[in-house]
């Protein structure tokens, strides 16, 4: 879990849902999915936005290097972090800070190209969700052509350590509660978001 | 609203129709239906008083019920998922609304409207029938003793009787005996209900606060004296025992017994008071013919009002003789002579003579009764003493129309001129009457409402102090213009599709408080319902024990011992 906020990569494309950047494959950390991340766009006005997608593209060099017999393993290394083609994430957009002021709303402007984007700290994890009213649940669970269940449990399982850690253990309740809550009448999706959340968390009693 | 009140639920939707739904913050299990809740908008002008008439599960997908959630995820998902999904609407029946007046916060504003009450320049806030209802998501909770004392009447206040108390808190109940004695009453049950006993109390009640004077037409012998219960075998304190100078315990028939006791004193019907509409109301019990009113009434033409029944009684039947031809002609004395010389049909008068042997045979009717007991009985009501009839061993249906048409006949015609005394002289204001009748629908059935005195005083002599208080098991075979009459009705557990809707019938909601009376403990439980009550409402009623009278009298009333007790403590 990070203490600080972390340089993790830098914007390639953007719009008010969301973002893409990219990042090189031997950078430390690499960006796990589900976790919270900021872009700035100016010094007091930053996004923020949950990972809700990384891949890595495919190039010529790898295209011929896959159908070869024999690959030494230095090429492979070389190929990954010398690739010209970065390694992506995808964000969705889930609110924005501006004049030290955190919303859970879109933001109102766009990140531009080369914005760099950092791995939230745990302070700012906190900050960031124990805002509002858990609003920014709606940016994810609109989105049913993600994985929704997926995303929210990886969210969860970081963002309740972040909480644990700061003390407040009662996030997760107050965030489940508000999750069922939202999909309530949605059966399907609550019960795939329920049984992720059960993997995170298998026998969560109560007290934890 | 103080901190310990705790809202059970919102309201979410319904109307007055159907009544208001309730979506339940507590569990289920906390709240029962017949419970007394009250919804408090944060705003607006009204309370509403109301009562738990449903009970539903829901669920915001029928699939979260169906599924075991519990076996799928942890407990506290499951908790957390049921909390949300699963939920209990209650459904709840609105009675009444009351005007809550400023927020006491606001002082200012609150002491000006106080201020205004206290000047009569507004009116004190009192309930009145719902009108309107709530908004969405106004707070609901169960009544404190305080909103009971507000609606129902505070147990401390002179004339008004705690029946029992709310089901689920034990909150007192009271009903206001001024206003039960102006209406005609009933207390209904299936048997073994408590009837018995919650109509003891009633009388204790009316007695103790001097509330109206009581005559009880005890047929089976069970309110004077002190009996023993058919189910516990325990002692039951007759109202004799504790009021021994205000009950008169009155024995039907010279020298009657009353459970080995003599009573007070003995009823004897003088034969003159019997009036052919006595008998015409003993047309099923003794199976008498058409022509019977045209026989009773010749007899009448022939004999005078005063003595038809007592020649009637003389005659013989069939006797004959032989007249001076050698021919064989009734006898001078007999039914047939006489209904000859009164141009009736003979077959008619010696049936009717047969039939009406069972009424010459009534030991209790005599023509030179050794007192006037029925004069007695009506001297002794209305200066305010109360009578308990017994009837001994003349249990039969027969005796009790008889001798209870005649007497109630004779107290409606006294306490009607003691009205008018009073409306057109001035004279003292007549005191109030309360007349128990056990097994009214013998009196008050469609048959016989229009010929007993019982059905005209249901119906019209409110007007003139005097009412019923009728108990029954069966009130659907009462007549419906008799039970419509009726102010106050509390009723015990009932299992029949008619007497349930016989008891609820010109009440608002009686659909919802149908099942409710269903569903009542076939023991100590009751629903007050009807114009005496302001809204209906369950309750568990009161035992009717030695704590009951301590209650009622205090310690030194309640230790008042009978008679025979205080016999055995001399160690005879």
């Amino acid at each position: 879990m990070a203490k600080e906020s972390i340089k993790v990569g830098r914007l390639l494309r953007s719009g008010i849902q969301g973002f893409d950047a990219g990042f090189s494959s031997y950078q430390n950390p690499i960006p796990e999915f589900g976790t919270l991340v900021r872009a700035e766009i100016e010094p007091d006005f930053e996004v923020f936005g949950v990972i809700h997608n990384i891949n890595v593209e495919d190039d010529g060099l790898v295209r011929q290097m896959v159908t070869t017999e024999q690959v030494d393993q230095r090429t492979v290394s070389d190929n990954r972090s010398n690739r010209n083609i970065p390694m992506e994430i995808g964000v969705l957009s889930v609110g924005y800070k501006k004049n030290g002021q955190i919303k859970h709303l879109l933001p109102p402007q766009i990140p531009q190209s080369m914005t760099t984007i950092f791995l939230c700290s745990d302070e700012e994890i906190c900050a960031f969700t124990d805002a509002g009213r858990f609003g920014y649940f709606r940016h994810i669970l609109r989105n049913q052509d993600l994985p929704v269940s997926e995303i929210i449990a990886a969210h969860f399982e970081q963002v309740s350590q972040a909480q644990a850690a700061g003390g407040n253990d009662q996030w997760k309740h107050q965030a489940i509660d508000k999750l069922i809550s939202s999909l309530r009448d949605d059966y399907p999706t609550l019960m795939m978001v329920m049984d992720a959340l059960s993997d995170v968390f298998p026998d969560w009693q109560a007290e934890d | 609203m103080t901190e310990e009140m705790q809202y059970i639920g919102k309201i979410v939707g319904g109307g007055l129709k159907h009544g208001l739904a309730v979506r339940l913050n507590v569990p289920a299990s906390e709240v029962q239906e017949g419970a007394f809740v009250i919804a408090e908008p944060s705003q607006g002008e009204w309370l509403f008083y109301g009562l738990v008439t449903d009970l539903e599960l829901g669920a915001t997908d029928p699939r979260f019920a169906d599924e075991p959630i519990e076996k799928r995820f942890s407990e506290t998902l499951s908790k957390a998922l049921h909390g949300q999904t699963l939920y209990t609407n209650l459904e709840m029946l609105p009675a009444l609304m009351m005007a809550r007046g400023p927020d006491p916060s606001n002082k200012t504003e609150y002491d000006q409207w106080k201020k205004a009450i206290d000047a009569g320049l507004a009116d004190e806030p009192r309930p009145v029938p719902v009108k309107t209802i709530p908004p969405h998501h106004s707070p609901v909770r169960l009544a404190q003793p305080g909103d009971i004392a507000e609606i129902f009447g505070k147990a401390d206040k002179k004339g008004n009787f705690v029946i029992g108390y709310t089901r689920e808190q034990g909150h007192p109940v009271v009903i206001n005996l001024e206003k039960f004695v102006q209406r005609s009453s009933g207390v209904f049950g299936a048997t073994g209900t408590g009837k018995s006993f919650l109509t003891r109390m009633v009388l204790a009640g009316l007695i103790h606060y001097n509330a109206a004077s009581v005559l009880v037409f005890d047929m089976h012998n069970e309110y004077g004296l002190d009996d023993i219960a058919s189910d516990t075998r325990e002692k039951v304190t007759g109202l004799k025992t504790k009021f021994p100078a205000k009950v008169r315990v009155v024995g039907l028939g010279g020298g009657a017994l009353i459970r080995g006791q003599t009573p007070d004193f003995n009823l004897e019907i003088p034969s003159y008071e019997i009036q052919p509409a006595d008998i015409e109301m003993l047309t099923r019990e003794l199976n008498l013919k058409e022509t019977t009113p045209t026989t009773l009434e010749a007899l009448v033409n022939t004999f005078g009002r005063k003595e038809w029944f007592r020649q009637f009684r003389e005659m013989k039947s069939g006797a004959m003789v032989e007249n001076e031809d050698g021919k064989r002609v009734p006898a001078p004395d007999s039914v047939d002579a006489w209904a000859d010389s009164a141009g009736v049909n003979p077959m008619a008068a010696r049936g009717l003579h047969s039939k009406l042997g069972r009424v010459f045979r009534a030991p209790y009717i005599q023509d030179k009764p050794a007192a006037d007991g029925i004069k007695e009985i009506v001297k002794l009501l209305q200066a305010g003493q109360h009578v308990v009839l017994s009837f001994g061993k003349f249990e039969s249906d027969l005796d009790y129309l008889l001798v209870s048409n005649i007497l109630t006949r004779k107290i409606k015609q006294v306490w009607e001129e003691m009205t008018n005394e009073f409306r057109v002289e001035g004279k003292g204001e007549p005191r109030p009457l309360v007349i128990a009748v056990e097994e009214a629908h013998k009196l008050l059935n469609r048959e016989m409402a229009a010929q007993t005195t019982f059905s005209t005083i249901a119906r019209e002599l409110r007007k003139y102090y005097v009412t019923l208080l009728i108990i029954d098991q069966r009130p659907s075979q009462i007549y419906d213009e008799v039970m419509s009459q009726l102010g106050t009705r509390i009723s015990g557990w009932l299992g029949d599709d008619d007497d349930i809707r016989a008891v609820l019938s010109g009440l608002a909601g009686r659909d919802s408080l149908r099942g409710m009376l269903a569903r009542l403990q076939p023991k100590e439980e009751v629903m007050m319902m009807g114009w005496g009550v302001p809204m209906p409402l369950p309750v568990r009623s009161r035992r009717y024990d030695d704590t009951f009278w301590e209650e009622l009298l205090g310690k030194k009333g309640a230790r008042r011992k009978s008679a025979d007790d205080e016999i055995k403590e001399l160690g005879y």
